[in-house]
């Protein structure tokens, strides 16, 4: 039964990596089509651009940050693997989802956000700074996911 | 200190002078003129200007060419923009050889439209040259056109078609190329039976060779080739001829300077009012300006300058002055908003918590470390422009806090001490916090967090206090603010005990407090309603919405500890992967590579994250308790130039 436990918990790992990842990808990705429009017009904007490329980025790194913590928690990182109950398995598992999921979307949606901020930039550069900001207000979820599941991970006793 | 004071100028001077005292005006860079509104003449400059353009352009053409045949060795200096000097007498000498350098740049774009233009031509000789190829075994000129019993046909034919067999009798033929798809032939044929053959040929697809030529296929290609050596040669020239003016970048530099200056005079010329002796100027200046600006003006012309307070109409534009800990800070202001005419400016109010906040949210003592000593290094060595000064000390201010917090948490380069210790000294360092590691006790950080979050809230809160009380609605001041600073005082010790244990008498005071403040909310907030119904309900939707806008402000403050811990972690994973071997001279060397790309990677990323979360927190959480914005900034008529640096303090 134990490592049914374990089984389980690393799939909350994996899920957090899986999910977070592919909303950052996602993200990262509708931003660097808009940039790319822009960087072929101008080139000179291409730093500009990149830094909203890389807002959408932070939530596959909170879900890879929220995956290593439970691996080294459980002690698949570090050597001395934990047996964990079933219980404690599915709270691990339970810990990975707020980053997982809110990871997914908010990736998604904060991509669309800057990708609608490359436009400011394209046409009033100046006001770049207020497009990364518009951004920003997206990932404040992501942080709060991110929090809790850290929390989380971190008070589930072993 | 924050917004100066500004006041109007009106200056009314001798026509005569008026270039001259332009010309002081642009590079005190201190006044901000406006478009003169009495009725009188303008003087009509706009020709004058699109000359100066026009040359301008000649002069920006001619450097993109320079930097494209003789590209500069561009030094890291130049990455971050800067400018040089130049004194007033080198100026001048170089304003008199503006004639010289303007040949020069003519010159050069001339040279770079000859090689454009060679260019072409080698496109068409070689275009030339492929066609003709084909046909280079044919030995008679190509604009033959036969002898007076002949008559000669030059051309093609697609290869389909056995033309030979259909051909009358008395012609000859011959093939002089042949592909898949075309066949080339030179056809002689009697005068008697020219028409049939003319007829048949066309029947079947003959196209003629349209050259007008009278040499042979192979003199004609013999001839491309040589004139296409002489083009290159003539190109390599030219090449040269430019590369030769490499030395001229910094006079074309200039030039482009100067005229842009030039054309910026003429403009501002454009918005004097003119009388026939006399010119007047309006337009707006700091206060701290105003005397030194009178002094030089009278001692040097005939002219008479007033300085009048700005009325209540009066579109007056906004220039911040901070002293050195809070002048950094100025360009986030600029970023949301400048202040308008009823906002005190935040920039002070923010710039303290500004560095607290960032440095909390790296909270790496090694980043800390590399951002301090990288913008001393750019503040020493380069001689940056006033915005980018001010930015580099931002961070290097950020730097100095975010190693406080690294040192109080125990964090350089993630746990890289402790790694080190663990595996090249077999000994277990232990936490080197001053204070306490975050991992080890998130709980008690966060509420720090919420903490310094409210204390920010707090200050917002007060500001707006201060503005009301300044305005005189001194009870609108104290209802608006006592209520929430008497709520969230009590609320603070109830909702820590969720987390924490609190001793029950600050229960009891908290709960007081709590009771207190929100009465005061329902009973003060809905004060602006008629009805009696209105002013409670008024006060419940207060409540409302003072308990969910403060309760998520709080609670945003909670990336604080998030953010802090996501630098921590990712650092400690870096460090982990590096020491993943268990090879002496492996891990090392993996330790090395993974330890400076990693970092590097790490700092980067973070350094965004808590440069933008820093932003977000004054932005939306502290600035929407008293500050409005949409102030004009204040652009003062000056030396807008981008290579050479003229302006000179007042």
């Amino acid at each position: 039964m134990n490592s049914i436990g374990l089984a389980l918990a690393i799939i909350g790992a994996s899920l957090a990596t899986l999910f977070a990842g592919i909303g950052s990808a996602k993200g990262v990705g509708l931003v660097g089509e808009a940039a790319a429009g822009v960087v072929s017009v101008d080139p000179d904007k291409f730093s500009k651009v990149l830094v909203l490329q890389l807002l959408p980025g932070t939530q596959g790194l909170y879900g890879l940050l929220t995956a290593i913590l439970m691996l080294s928690r459980i002690g698949v990182i570090g050597g001395n693997v934990t047996e964990l109950t079933v219980a404690q398995g599915l709270m691990f598992l339970g810990a990975s989802l707020p980053i997982a999921i809110v990871g997914l979307f908010s990736g998604i949606a904060q991509g669309r956000s800057a990708a609608a901020g490359v436009g400011i930039t394209a046409r009033k550069p100046e006001h770049n700074g207020k497009a990364i900001i518009m951004a920003a207000m997206v990932e404040t979820y992501a942080i709060l996911a991110l929090l809790v599941s850290i929390l989380l991970i971190y008070n589930i006793a072993i | 200190m924050s917004k100066l004071e500004m006041k109007k100028i009106e200056l009314i001077a001798m026509l005569t002078d008026s270039k001259k005292i332009i010309e002081l005006l642009q590079r005190r860079g201190v006044v901000e003129i406006s478009r003169n509104a009495d009725g009188l003449d303008y003087m009509n400059v706009t020709g004058v200007i699109g000359e100066f353009e026009k040359f301008r352009n000649i002069a920006v053409q001619a450097l993109g060419v320079l930097d494209r045949y003789a590209p500069e060795k561009k030094s890291v200096t130049e990455i971050f923009g800067s400018k040089s000097e130049m004194d007033i007498n080198k100026f001048g000498s170089n304003a008199m050889q503006l004639e010289k350098i303007m040949t020069v740049a003519g010159e050069i774009v001339r040279s770079s439209q000859e090689i454009t233009e060679s260019e072409k031509k080698i496109l068409q000789l070689n275009v030339r040259c492929d066609t003709l190829r084909q046909w280079k075994n044919l030995d008679i000129p190509v604009n033959f056109k036969g002898t007076a019993t002949t008559t000669a046909f030059i051309g093609s034919v697609p290869s389909a078609v056995d033309i030979t067999e259909i051909l009358p009798e008395n012609t000859y033929t011959e093939t002089v190329y042949r592909s898949k798809e075309i066949t080339d032939i030179f056809v002689i044929s009697h005068k008697e039976t020219a028409d049939d053959t003319a007829d048949i040929l066309r029947k079947n697809g003959f196209i003629p060779l349209s050259e007008t030529d009278s040499h042979t296929p192979a003199e004609i290609i013999k001839s491309c080739e040589k004139e296409r050596q002489n083009l290159l040669k003539y190109i390599t020239e030219l090449e040269k001829h430019i590369t030769g003016f490499a030395g001229q970048r910094k006079n074309l530099e200039f030039a482009v300077d100067y005229l842009s200056m030039r054309k910026d005079k003429y403009n501002a010329l454009n918005l004097l009012g003119f009388t026939e002796n006399t010119f007047v100027l309006n337009g707006y200046i700091p206060e701290k300006y105003t005397d030194k600006l009178r002094k030089e003006l009278e001692s040097k012309f005939t002219v008479y300058v007033d300085f009048t307070e700005p009325s209540e109409d009066d579109d007056v534009p906004v220039l911040l002055e901070n002293g050195n800990f809070s002048a950094p800070v100025e360009s986030i202001t600029k970023m949301y908003a400048m202040p308008s005419k009823s906002d005190v400016d935040p920039t002070p109010i923010m710039s303290f918590f500004y560095y607290l906040f960032f440095g909390m949210m790296l909270s790496d003592a090694g980043y800390g470390l590399v951002m301090l000593i990288g913008t001393t290094i750019i503040l020493k060595k380069f001689r940056l422009d006033d915005t980018m000064k001010k930015t580099m000390t931002m961070f290097r201010n950020c730097g100095i806090s975010t190693i406080i917090w690294g040192a109080l948490f125990g964090s350089w380069f993630g746990d890289i001490v402790q790694v080190i210790g663990r595996e090249y000294f077999g000994k277990e360092i232990g936490s080197i916090a001053i204070w306490f590691q975050p991992l080890d006790d998130p709980i008690r950080l966060l509420l720090y967090s919420f903490g310094l979050g409210i204390l920010h809230l707090f200050l917002g809160v007060g500001v707006s206090f201060k503005m009301s009380w300044d305005e005189g609605k001194k009870l609108d001041a104290i209802l608006d603010t006592v209520p929430v600073y008497l709520t969230i005082i009590g609320v603070a010790p109830l909702a820590s005990s969720i987390l924490v244990s609190v001793p029950a008498i600050m229960k009891t005071i908290g709960t007081y407090l709590m009771i207190a403040g929100i009465v005061l909310i329902i009973l003060t907030s809905g004060r602006s309603s008629k009805s009696v119904m209105g002013k409670f309900f008024g006060g419940l939707y207060a409540l409302y919405n003072t308990a969910t806008g403060y309760l998520s402000d709080i609670l945003s403050y909670s990336r604080l500890l998030a953010l802090g811990l996501a630098t921590g972690s990712i650092a400690g994973v870096i460090n982990l992967i590096g020491t993943m071997p268990e090879n002496m001279i492996v891990k090392t060397v993996l330790l090395l590579i993974v330890f400076i790309v990693g970092h590097t990677a790490n700092l980067a990323i973070n350094l965004l994250g808590a440069y933008v979360h820093t932003d977000r927190l004054q932005f939306v959480e502290l600035f929407s308790k008293f500050y409005t914005g949409g102030g004009r900034e204040f652009r003062p008529f000056t030396a807008d130039t981008k290579y050479i640096n003229f302006r000179e303090d007042i």
